[in-house]
């Protein structure tokens, strides 16, 4: 009987599930939405109906992403990866000489340094805790300008002329895109601008662990072809094309570790546990603390 | 402002950096506090209505605490600062101006080893002294001052050699355990101290050594605040690593030299604060490195994580030539850029467990870094 082993990895906008049977590949794909549980258990009906196959033969689960550590499969044996470590093993899979991944998602973005000959992280960087260089910056400003997401990297490819979108904050980028409008620019050559600027910021953390050959693209924010001109033009790299949609790498990743039961020796193991000897400590400390 | 009358209540001279010689405020009849807090976003905004935004958040949490009224700090009835870091002189000119909050700067010279700098210093613990000796009404003698030399020096050692008991493979005391040590020893009198300090070293010495050897960290960089608890439990109680050391100010570090016992007492306290185990504000820098490479070999360490708040200029400055020298040797570095902030626990948490992910599979020379 061969295994068959499910990753899910729960973003912080897209939640995405891979099933992978004998190297045969399956995909699921639906926004995360609150109950990151439910978001789970229903990939996995998704998978287990497009393959046919009974919950009760899946040998191992693996989760990543934002909504990694909460989730729980019942009998199933089931891990957490982080989805740095998932995107290289992901991407890895589908494409072994991949030497730099640059992942661009809903709310971060990060740069990861791959091993090509074990698939396994040397180093990485991820965007500061701020929405400029992700997803969620493009949602907004093509919301501002009229446009949906998906609309604002299609119509970027027509642009004509160069326009400057150069604050790094999201909310005054919003002010200098709705200058722009103001002043007549096309949406074309806005939309260009702002994936230019994203572009800047992304390549900035992909200098920073240095990029070199070959480079793959993944996350949601991937199969935006305005975001992978504009980051090829500031990066001068040529991003190599997956044989699977880029924005399942960690998802893939995901079930890739399922496989390997590389979560077997992840466990955490409870060090911590409360000891009288501190009680008496403690209450000192509250006292002069409290009442002083 | 002699006072005559001993009332009941000692003075309390709060003080934010280690750099203060707490000798002599003990020896004066006070009673040293520490302001340490921090970790609160509430109080981070509210310190905010009188710094600005681009101070770090332990400043402006200093503030937020006197603002939001905090009993411990309001207790306090001065406020003495030997700068360290311009944020933290203007956060206390901020504290001294908006909640009338009596204080006292004294300068603390940055190259420590040009003679000058030694002059300077002692001059400066003078006006302390004196300073002090104002708001008790009581004469610090050389006599009472060795004394307190001496039962800091005690206590310091205690800290030490509880410290030292994580060297072995399997530390009887968490690293969150031990910052609770510290807390005692800042909150605390020191007599209380070395009597509770001596029993936890009696009852951690006993502990079983089971030979489990955890994930060994060295935390490094800036000031972590007491209730600034997420990196550390997280590390810890949900990672499961163990914290074996610490190169920041509200860990080993500032236990891990005694003051001099042999000089004057006044000589004693400049220098030996002067020489105190450097933060990165001081000059030169290569005495911090050299410093943390010591600690980090001393308790064979398997990775370090290097925290700096964000805005601090003297700890994300030197992050650089930090991650150069420990390249130099292979020991891997997470730099972390925090902040009081809530909202960022997940993005932390990918960030350390790919980091740990990549340590366990054997990359030793690689570092990471956050943007």
């Amino acid at each position: 009987m061969s295994k068959k082993f499910i990753g899910l990895d729960i973003g912080s906008r897209g939640a995405k599930g891979i099933l992978l049977v004998d190297g045969e590949i399956h995909t699921a794909i639906r926004p995360t939405g609150f109950n990151m549980q439910e978001t789970g258990d229903a990939l996995i009906d998704e998978l287990l109906q497009k393959s046919g196959i009974k919950k009760s033969e899946i040998t191992h689960i693996v989760g990543t992403g934002y909504g990694r550590v909460i989730l729980n499969f019942g009998d199933i044996p089931y891990g957490d990866v982080t989805e740095i470590s998932c995107h290289a093993k992901g991407a890895h899979y589908l494409h072994p000489n991949v030497r730099t991944i640059v992942d661009i998602g809903g709310q971060d973005s990060k740069a990861i340094k791959v091993d090509p000959t074990t698939g396994k992280v040397t180093d990485f960087v991820l965007n500061d805790k701020c929405a400029a260089g992700t997803g969620k910056f493009l949602e907004m400003i093509a919301t501002s300008i009229g446009l949906t997401v998906e609309e604002l990297g299609e119509i970027s490819l027509q642009s004509t002329k160069t326009v400057k979108v150069t604050s790094q904050c999201v909310v005054f980028a919003e002010s200098e895109v709705i200058s722009l409008k103001a002043q007549d620019e096309s949406q074309a050559d806005i939309a260009a601008a702002v994936h230019l600027s994203v572009a800047r910021r992304v390549g900035n953390l992909l200098s920073r662990v240095g990029i070199e050959s070959d480079v793959v693209f993944t996350g949601g924010v991937s199969k935006n072809k305005g975001m992978r001109r504009a980051l090829e033009e500031v990066t001068k790299a040529n991003f190599v094309e997956l044989s699977l949609d880029a924005q399942f790498a960690g998802a893939l990743g995901a079930a890739v570790y399922a496989s390997e039961l590389a979560t077997a020796s992840h466990k955490v193991t409870k060090i911590h546990k409360e000891r009288d000897l501190f009680a008496s400590l403690r209450q000192d400390l509250g006292n002069i603390k409290e009442a002083a | 402002m002699t006072q005559e009358v001993v009332t009941d209540k000692p003075k309390r001279a709060g003080y934010f950096c280690i750099y203060t010689p707490i000798e002599l405020i003990t020896a004066a009849g006070a009673t040293p506090i520490r302001l340490f807090k921090g970790g609160d976003a509430d109080t981070v905004s509210s310190g905010e209505v009188h710094t600005r935004s681009s101070f770090c958040q332990f400043a402006q949490h200093s503030v937020g605490a006197f603002r939001e009224g905090d009993p411990l700090y309001t207790s306090i009835d001065k406020i003495y600062h030997f700068n360290t870091c311009d944020q933290m002189k203007k956060a206390v000119e901020a504290i001294g101006e908006f909640f009338d909050v009596p204080y006292q700067m004294l300068c603390l010279p940055r190259e420590k080893s040009r003679e000058s700098s030694r002059a300077f210093m002692r001059r400066e613990v003078e006006v302390f002294r004196n300073d002090v000796e104002g708001l008790t009404g009581n004469l610090v003698t050389d006599e009472r001052l060795s004394e307190e030399i001496v039962k800091h020096n005690r206590a310091r050692l205690w800290l030490k050699k509880i410290s030292e008991l994580r060297k072995r493979d399997e530390p009887p005391i968490s690293g969150g355990e031990f910052l609770e040590l510290v807390k005692a020893f800042y909150y605390l009198p020191v007599e209380k101290n070395l009597e509770q300090f001596e029993h936890f070293f009696r009852h951690l010495s006993a502990q079983e050594d089971t030979g489990e050897r955890p994930l060994r960290i060295m935390i490094s960089g800036g000031i972590i605040a007491d209730g600034d608890n997420r990196l550390v439990d997280l590390l810890e109680k949900e990672l499961g690593a163990r914290i074996v050391v610490e190169d920041h100010c509200t860990g080993l570090r500032p236990f891990y030299y005694p003051i001099s016992e042999d000089k004057t007492p006044l000589d004693a306290l400049s220098d030996g604060y002067l020489d105190t185990a450097p933060c990165a504000r001081m000059k030169p820098l290569t005495e911090r490195l050299d410093f943390s490479e010591k600690l980090a070999q001393e308790y064979r360490v398997d990775a370090i994580v290097y925290v700096s708040l964000k805005f601090c200029s003297c700890y994300s400055i030197s992050l650089n030539s930090f991650v150069k020298r420990f390249q130099g040797v292979g020991i891997p570095v997470l730099d972390i850029s925090a902040d009081y902030s809530e909202s960022d626990l997940g993005q932390l948490r990918t960030r350390v467990g790919a980091f740990f992910e990549l340590i366990k599979k054997g990359e030793k020379s690689a570092s990471t870094k956050a943007a």
